[in-house]
């Protein structure tokens, strides 16, 4: 109603809105009334395959201004604005294409590729699933699938979908064996990993990515010669390639040659065409220039990195949505409420969880290291299964209300197990994952940000031990300035952002704990650094276990972290990441008005 | 011809004096309208911003209101305006006690009364002042002195009575505290009757026990019930609903009356507060038959399963209460904040598991101490709740509130902080006390400074073989025993 006739859409197909993004359902004409087209659409097809991008362009706008359903127009039109670089357009018009046409295995497969390089993994995982039921015995769709669990952290399902692609293709091909061995380094299988790489490289020994991954796992596994003499083979052949560049320096920085691998970044920025470095880059770069106490250098490198990243991937801080559903938790989660609804019963047959919760970089990987190196207690790295259930669970619990207004069905006599069976979702999918070893009697789930659902969590699990990471919050924005992630819908896109969304989970952690009784314990990060074996024992002992001195060489431990804290977690403990926002005051000054009182109610200061 | 000129009502002016105004205003104030009085009296003060009535009266107000500061500021400007008024001297003498400003109290109390010296409730809030800073002696002779001008005076017949009772004088004590009845604003005990109060004589007849006061004073008077039944079997009491899980642990239910209405017709009636006057207590004869209350085993197991996953490992469970109900007119004395249990939360192998209830529960959120704190709190429901729970614990760290009390009464290790200027029954200057052979008292060495206490609670605390439900004896004199 609100959009005039003769708007043009948003999204940049070209098309009117009314006939693109405000389309209203049920208002298109029925298919075979637009038949006479069909010649117009096969002249677009063959003008594109032509290069007369002008002419295809022209047809494929005229047909879909009459028949804005035409597959085959939609695709072309896809196609031209896709190679035109506009993301947007493209994706609006591949999910019409793959909406209209639901078993095309072209365009599903399309579509998930566009969203995983989007970084919507959660959708594009949708989209795989629907690729292996429409063609559960193409290589490819079990390729997609292998890409997205592996990107997703689920690597040891990924697995099982890239060996059903060597079995069903009946080949070796080398780019999937790289893309396996990966994957089996995600997992921490180090030697199979490298022997897959090893097997990739003899068949195609020229696949730039290929070497870049293996350098990768070979860096990751200490074996910094390897890794040197990968990156070496690769000089030869792409002398000034930024990924080749980059590996070098984050090699030369983890083995404490900080100028060498300073003098390299400064090369790339030297060389580079727009003479800049990539996002990815100046975080290293800043890094670097703080470890060699170069502050305001370093931190300059971060804020240029956080706003390249945002130019380039068009992420920001989702703050409407963060703030819609923070706020509907801080309703939903009263003590009076909670008093009625049902808690999930506590499995005896399995390995239970403990939730290591936290904003990203608050010293939850850390925390996890520590823990798993106990006899008793698996790693199982950030499981997306908390925030994969608050997706699934008003179909699980046949709801018509979203999360968490959802859990209001736990209310009716048919759904007073309704948390047992997310519960077991939630357990199942752990099993599947291959994290529980022989033994185990707890699995990690480290996903940051967790604590926004501790409500959720309790429910499942009321006996499961939450442990939340805290460190200064001054320090978790530096860290967060010189890392990219995008948990926390995308808030450390900006200091700001990251500030604020620090503070609405506090304020939301604060209300859980004041409404329920929680298995809780804060632990600090600088007391991990400071006074390691106390408070190791004092973790071990809420969680029921007798101490093991092997937690406190958790640097020992072989197991390799995912995330952008490992190269920490596998040295000693050192002090240099306490209180490391001495340095950047100046540059924080905009967030500790908003930080401020979270400072003083942990007992920090700011000096 | 002009057109005539529009007259609005708010236009006109009309003058009315200032002394007409001013008496609405205290009108106002008098009958509770706090709101009304403020924005008259803010009117006032616009024609007239120096004159000390509307000043003093303003001020009152504001600090009624909650603005603390503000009415501090009004009143002291009256006085700095108004000449020699005793009763503004009278009234911020009052405001400086409650802002724990007791050296300003004590001299704006010894002023007004240079400038009223036959009025006695000047003397009266002298007492009370010095009870406050633990000045025993000279309350009393200044409770004296209201008496002797006016002498059915409750009010000063009452700070008399704590002050005996704190300083160990129960025989006078208990006398001077039967005027606790007839103070002005206190909550009427129990509808009229024209029965007698039972005078402690073995009694034929019914006898109706009216279970007064806060939940604390009846958990530690319900001890009485016993020696109440030896002289006057046919007893039923009246209580709030709350109280039965105690009450009933001397009387069956159907003894135990929580309306007025559904009270049987009786033929004398006491307090339960009133019992220790009957009984003859002294300091050195104080029935402490503890433990006199005991839990329900069937929930002490249940609770016990609900708090094993919340703590398992090796935790010393500390029970925690911070705060009493805010309404208590001693609350901002006697009460403490969570943040305040730090030291405590700073031991290892403890486990801090907080009874808080109200609205000082929600601190609970914002604890980020070292040891788990398990805010059970919201998931009691009653008192029988709460003595399974408690029953689960090795100790109490409490503020001086009913928990305190029911812990004691259980027998349960419970360590008890209190103000400098505590209730009278925890008497002065000691860390045991005769009612209860497993509390520990800590006191405050300083008016309203709670860092000092909570230092020596996790002192003691980390002592080995701490919390001793044995011994509630001082450790300093163990200590001093080790040391020669």
């Amino acid at each position: 109603m609100s959009q005039p006739a003769f708007q043009m859409c948003p999204c940049g197909s070209g098309l009117r809105t009314v006939r693109c993004c405000g389309m209203t359902p049920g208002a298109m004409p029925p298919p075979e009334s637009s038949r006479h087209l069909v010649p117009l659409v096969e002249r677009a097809v063959i003008a594109h395959r032509q290069g007369a991008i002008e002419t295809a362009e022209r047809l494929c706008l005229d047909v879909l201004e009459l028949a804005p359903d035409r597959p085959g127009a939609l695709t072309v039109l896809y196609q031209i604005r896709k190679d035109q670089g506009n993301h947007t357009a493209a994706e609006a018009l591949l999910r019409r294409v793959v909406a209209l046409d639901p078993n095309s295995f072209v365009a599903t497969n399309e579509f998930a590729l566009l969203l995983l390089a989007k970084g919507a993994i959660q959708e594009a995982e949708v989209q795989a699933r629907n690729a292996i039921r429409i063609a559960p015995q193409n290589p490819q769709a079990h390729n997609l699938m292998g890409m997205i669990l592996t990107e997703a952290q689920r690597p040891r399902a990924g697995e099982y979908h890239y060996r059903q692609v060597i079995e069903l293709s009946g080949a070796r091909d080398p780019i999937l064996l790289a893309n396996l061995a990966w994957n089996l380094k995600n997992q921490g299988r180090m030697e199979e990993g490298r022997a897959l790489y090893t097997e990739s490289v003899a068949a195609a020994p020229n696949i730039r990515q290929t070497l870049l991954g293996w350098a990768r796992l070979e860096e990751a596994d200490r074996k910094f010669d390897a890794a040197a003499e990968i990156l070496d083979r690769m000089e030869q052949q792409w002398p000034n390639d930024p990924g080749l560049l980059l590996s070098r320096a984050v090699l030369l920085g983890r083995m404490k040659r900080t100028d060498e691998a300073l003098a390299l970044l400064d090369r790339m920025a030297g060389q580079s065409a727009d003479g800049g470095l990539g996002p990815n880059e100046l975080a290293e770069k800043g890094r670097m220039l703080d470890q060699v106490g170069r502050y305001d250098d370093a931190f300059a490198a971060f804020a240029e990195g956080k706003r390249l990243a945002r130019e380039l991937s068009g992420h920001q801080y989702m703050d409407a949505a963060a703030e819609n559903l923070i706020s509907r938790l801080d309703n939903f989660f009263t003590a009076g409420r909670l008093a009625t609804l049902p808690r999930a019963t506590v499995r005896t047959d399995v390995a239970q969880p403990i939730f290591v919760l936290g904003f990203p970089r608050s010293g939850t990987t850390l925390i996890e290291q520590t823990l798993s190196a106990h006899p008793r207690i698996v790693a199982g790295d950030e499981l997306p299964l908390i925030a994969d259930l608050t997706g699934l669970m008003p179909r699980m619990l046949n709801s018509p209300l979203g999360y968490p207004e959802a859990l209001a069905e736990l209310w009716m006599g048919d759904q007073r197990e309704g948390l047992d069976n997310l519960r077991d979702y939630y357990l199942q999918k752990v099993a599947q994952m291959g994290i529980l070893a022989p033994g185990a009697a707890w699995f990690t789930d480290k996903m940051p940000l967790n604590e926004t659902h501790l409500g959720l969590i309790a429910l499942l699990f009321p006996q499961a031990p939450l442990i939340h990471a805290i460190r200064h919050p001054l320090d978790i924005m530096v860290s967060a300035m010189s890392n990219h992630f995008t948990h926390g819908m995308f808030c450390a896109s900006a200091l700001e952002s990251a500030a604020l969304h620090y503070t609405r989970v506090m304020d939301l952690v604060q209300k859980y704990r004041s409404e329920m009784t929680l298995r809780y314990l804060a632990i600090r990060y600088e007391d991990m650094v400071t006074e390691q074996e106390s408070t190791v024992r004092s973790v071990l002992n809420f969680i029921g276990e007798p101490f093991d001195a092997k937690c406190l060489r958790f640097h020992e431990n072989q197991r390799y972290a995912r995330t952008a804290s490992y190269a920490q977690v596998t040295e000693r403990l050192y002090d240099r990441s306490r209180f490391r926002y001495r340095h950047y005051l100046k540059h924080l000054q905009p967030v500790i008005p908003i930080l401020r009182p979270y400072i003083e109610r942990l007992g920090y200061t700011v000096d | 011809m002009d057109p005539s000129p529009v007259i609005r009502s708010g236009a006109i002016m009309v003058p009315v004096p200032i002394d007409e105004l001013l008496a609405v205003a205290a009108h106002y104030e008098r009958t509770g309208k706090m709101q009304e009085a403020d924005r008259l009296l803010s009117h006032i003060l616009a024609v007239a911003p120096n004159q000390p009535d509307t000043l003093h009266l303003s001020g009152v107000v504001a600090f009624r209101l909650g603005r603390q500061q503000e009415g501090l500021e009004k009143m002291e400007k009256a006085i700095a305006y108004g000449v020699d008024i005793a009763l503004y001297l009278r009234n911020i003498c009052e405001v400086y006690r409650t802002l724990n400003r007791l050296d300003d109290a004590v001299a704006a109390g010894r002023r007004a009364l240079a400038l009223a010296p036959s009025d006695p409730m000047c003397l009266h809030n002298l007492a009370v002042i010095h009870y406050e800073r633990v000045e025993i002696e000279d309350s009393i002779a200044a409770a004296d002195r209201a008496l002797t001008m006016k002498p059915d005076m409750a009010g000063a017949h009452f700070a008399r009575a704590e002050a005996l009772l704190i300083k160990g004088d129960w025989e006078q004590g208990w006398e001077e505290y039967e005027w606790r009845f007839q103070i002005a604003d206190a909550a009427r005990m129990m509808p009229p009757t024209g029965k007698p109060q039972w005078d402690g004589k073995p009694f034929d007849g019914l006898l109706l026990l009216v279970a007064d006061q806060g939940f604390g004073d009846i958990i530690q008077f319900s001890r009485y019930i016993p020696w109440v039944l030896e002289r006057c079997p046919n007893a039923a009491i009246a209580g709030s609903r709350e109280m039965i899980p105690v009450l009933r642990q001397f009387l069956p239910e159907d003894r135990i009356f929580v309306r007025w209405e559904d009270c049987p017709a009786f033929d004398a009636f006491i307090a339960l507060s009133g019992l220790p006057r009957l009984h003859g207590t002294r300091v050195d004869r104080v029935p402490a038959p503890v433990p006199y209350l005991h839990a329900d085993p069937e929930r002490v197991a249940a609770w016990r399963e609900r708090l094993r996953p919340l703590a398992p490992g090796s935790y010393k469970r500390i029970g925690i209460v911070w705060a009493g109900r805010p309404t208590h007119n001693n609350d901002r004395r006697r009460s403490a904040t969570l943040a305040d249990f730090a030291p405590l939360a700073a031991l290892p192998g403890v486990a801090l598991v907080s009874l808080q209830k109200g609205p000082p529960a929600d601190q609970a959120g914002a604890y980020f101490g070292r040891a788990p704190l398990i805010n059970i709190g919201a998931e009691v429901r009653d008192y029988n709740d709460t003595m399974a729970l408690l029953e689960s614990l090795d100790a109490v760290v409490t503020v001086d509130t009913s928990v305190g009390h029911l812990a004691a009464a259980m027998g349960k290790p419970t360590w008890i902080l209190l103000a400098t200027s505590p209730d009278w029954r925890w008497l002065l200057g000691r860390s045991d006390t005769p009612w209860y052979p497993t509390v520990r008292l800590f006191r405050q060495t300083r008016p309203r400074v709670w860092a000092d206490v909570f230092q020596a609670v996790a002192a003691a605390l980390a002592a080995p073989g701490e919390p001793d439900a044995d011994s509630a004896m001082p450790k300093r004199q163990r200590s001093a025993a080790s040391a020669g």
